[in-house]
């Protein structure tokens, strides 16, 4: 069997499952909170694909706008809505917030998409390992979910950052090391049920190798999970990564764009308690923008989950 | 299985998890013993002292004896110095450890009372209302809370419930100073009495935890502005942790109310409030204690975080202090804390649970 057949297979076997899936759409769509959720996420990705286009410049760092009109605006934001070159205002350092939030979707999602869905394909691997051959090796990777699992994100993060320097590379693998042991788990969970079947019994009878068989069967059988898991997670590592670039551990200069890096402009510089008291849209739009996204990933993730389980459909 | 044949056997299974993690901080304090070496308190300037102290670093043997005398001092409570260009310079990081550890404690214990406090019930409440009003506006909330950036929630309660320029609160409520141990001074605050503790202490610490010791003195305007500057912190850690407590409740609850022993028990005519709570509730909080420990990992992140915030002396903004100052031996010590606290609470949730639902041993 050659390796074009096995994908073949694969893309028709999930074809099947995604026109199976109008279904479920038409379940998600009568849930207003997940309907919502998913034009959130929607309209958070055209952001993020014609954002920085809109803004203009480097599209992964912000302009700094030390002096405008004549005034020094450093250390004296401009409120939003007064003009127009910076419509949601400024925040210390001269950066405009609305560049910023732009220019940060896509950074932000680039940042999320590849932490989260390396670690899926991490996880789903060695999960379709661990659950179908299962012996010590099986056992040594599951022991390996439980050390991931047992180690606090941050300080991880944290600790990866110090020892090897602060990069992008580090920031990123640090991460991943933390998420994919919660898909090793799932897809062990759905190998080991789906093993058991009559369909696969049959199959592997039928001479099917056990590369056809994880394609075939486990994968398909265990992507709805792992949708729902990934939904959730992208929400955590959006969270992650803004707790970490407002701490100060950046791999980049000042201005660059992500949003917790523009979050922290404004409490930066010693100013922390007086920021919400003088210029608190610095303070406000930037933790909104994190939030409402966050919140959009967990409604659709939420909405996903309650349709996937048809015991909740009921 | 008897409890105790259960408990030693889990107990076994952390030994690989344990070597585990070790083997992590170990590869990532291998990486930077030769900037340790190089910069050992100065000391080093010719290659003749270089040699003593490579032998007295145990550096000349190979790695796995290397690792085995590292275990050796780990669990000796050997954990080095803290680096110079860090706070506390030269103090032994056990010591710093000691010192540290109980305003997270603290912190977290009083998180994880919140969670349980808040999410359990509003769970049942969720599951009981189930499709209505109640139980849309409580998921949705929750999920909400669960969706703010801890670090930006803790910035707001930080500045409109603790900082006395811009509260809401009437200003004696706004006790000024972080809970730390003294004598109670009444002093004034924006021209009214306030209790007041001041930030120099001078008191020794029995216990170090703030909350005992202010107890222990008998000081109570300590004592609540102690547990006034613990409860808003924790607030933010339990409202950013316990949407996941209130899913696994209600889906729990509704898992245990379709059973056929509460229809039996509702036939018989038991009024439904006994039918929630002692035949539905009861059934379904086992299992949702189990939570917990899957939940300890991001309570802990969000405890790092907030401590960080709100400048409390813990843990968190130890590890944070030397981060910025590369002071990788205290890196390393609360990554290893961190880690052990996050087993050790797994390993007392199973324990819990099986004590709360003994099937569980018969596997």
């Amino acid at each position: 069997m050659t390796t074009e057949s096995v994908g073949s297979e694969f893309s028709r076997a999930l074809k099947k499952r995604l026109e199976s899936s109008k279904r479920s759409f038409y379940f998600l769509t009568r849930s207003p909170l997940a309907t919502i959720g998913l034009a959130i996420v929607i309209f958070y990705v055209i952001l993020a694909i014609i954002g920085p286009r809109l803004a203009g410049g480097n599209p992964s760092v912000m302009t700094a706008y030390p002096i405008y009109h004549g005034q020094p605006i450093i250390f004296n934001p401009i409120p939003p809505f007064e003009y127009a070159k910076f419509p949601l205002g400024t925040t210390i350092g001269g950066y405009s917030i609305y560049e910023g939030v732009l220019k940060g979707a896509r950074v932000d999602l680039e940042l999320a998409s590849i932490i989260v869905f390396s670690g899926a394909l991490i996880g789903t691997v060695l999960g379709s390992i661990a659950g179908y051959k299962g012996g010590a090796l099986g056992e040594a990777i599951m022991r390996g979910t439980d050390i991931f699992l047992s180690l606090p994100y941050i300080v991880l993060a944290v600790a990866f950052l110090t020892v090897f320097g602060r990069y992008e590379s580090v920031m990123i693998e640090s991460l991943i090391l933390i998420w994919w042991p919660t898909y090793t788990r799932i897809v062990r969970g759905q190998v080991l049920s789906v093993r058991e079947q009559k369909y696969v019994e049959a199959s592997v009878a039928a001479g099917s190798s056990s590369l056809r068989t994880v394609i075939k069967h486990i994968i398909p059988n265990s992507i709805y999970p792992i949708f729902v898991q990934i939904s959730l997670d992208f929400g955590n590592v959006i969270l992650t990564l803004a707790s970490l670039f407002y701490l100060g551990f950046t791999f980049a200069g000042p201005g660059f764009a992500e949003w917790g890096n523009l979050l922290s402009r404004a409490t930066s510089a010693g100013t922390g308690g007086a920021a919400l008291e003088s210029y608190p849209w610095a303070v406000t739009i930037p933790g909104l923008v994190i939030l409402i996204f966050v919140l959009a990933l967990n409604l659709f993730g939420d909405g996903l989950r309650d349709v996937l389980d048809p015991r909740m459909r009921r | 299985m008897k409890l105790y044949v259960y408990i030693i056997r889990r107990v076994l299974l952390l030994i690989p998890v344990i070597i585990g993690v070790t083997l992590i901080t170990f590869y990532l304090s291998h990486l930077n013993i030769g900037l340790l070496v190089t910069e050992y308190e100065g000391k080093i300037h010719t290659y003749a002292q270089r040699v003593i102290v490579m032998k007295e670093l145990h550096l000349n043997g190979p790695v796995w004896a290397q690792y085995l005398y590292y275990l050796g001092a780990l669990f000796t409570g050997k954990w080095g110095f803290v680096s110079p260009g860090d706070i506390d310079p030269g103090v032994p990081v056990f010591t710093e450890f000691l010192k540290r550890f109980p305003p997270t404690a603290e912190l977290a214990l009083l998180a994880t009372l919140l969670i349980l406090v808040m999410g359990l019930p509003l769970g049942v409440l969720s599951a009981v209302r189930k499709d209505r009003a109640t139980d849309h506006a409580t998921r949705l909330g929750a999920m909400a809370a669960v969706s703010i950036p801890s670090f930006w929630l803790g910035l707001l309660v930080l500045n409109f419930m603790l900082a006395p320029t811009v509260s809401f609160l009437p200003h004696w409520l706004v006790l000024y100073g972080n809970g730390q141990l003294n004598w109670s001074v009444y002093g004034y605050w924006h021209g009214k009495i306030a209790p007041f503790v001041s930030p120099t202490g001078g008191l020794s610490q029995p216990t170090g935890f703030l909350l005992i010791d202010t107890l222990v003195y008998g000081d109570f305007p300590a004592f609540f502005n102690a547990l006034w500057y613990v409860f808003w912190p924790s607030l933010v850690v339990a409202l950013t942790t316990f949407g996941v407590i209130i899913r696994f409740m209600r889906s729990s609850m509704l898992e245990n109310l379709g059973q056929d022993y509460v229809r039996t028990a509702r036939s018989k005519g038991v009024p439904e409030q006994f039918v929630i709570k002692k035949h539905a509730r009861r059934n379904a909080l086992g299992s949702s204690t189990t939570v917990m420990g899957l939940i300890f990992a991001s309570l802990l992140s969000g405890v790092v975080v907030t401590e960080i915030v709100f400048s409390r002396p813990g843990m968190g903004t130890w590890l944070y202090q030397a981060a910025y100052n590369n002071d990788m031996v205290s890196v390393m010590a609360t990554t290893f804390v961190f880690t052990v606290v996050i087993v050790a609470a797994n390993l007392i949730v199973d324990i819990m649970y099986s004590y709360l639902d003994p099937r569980v041993r018969l596997e």
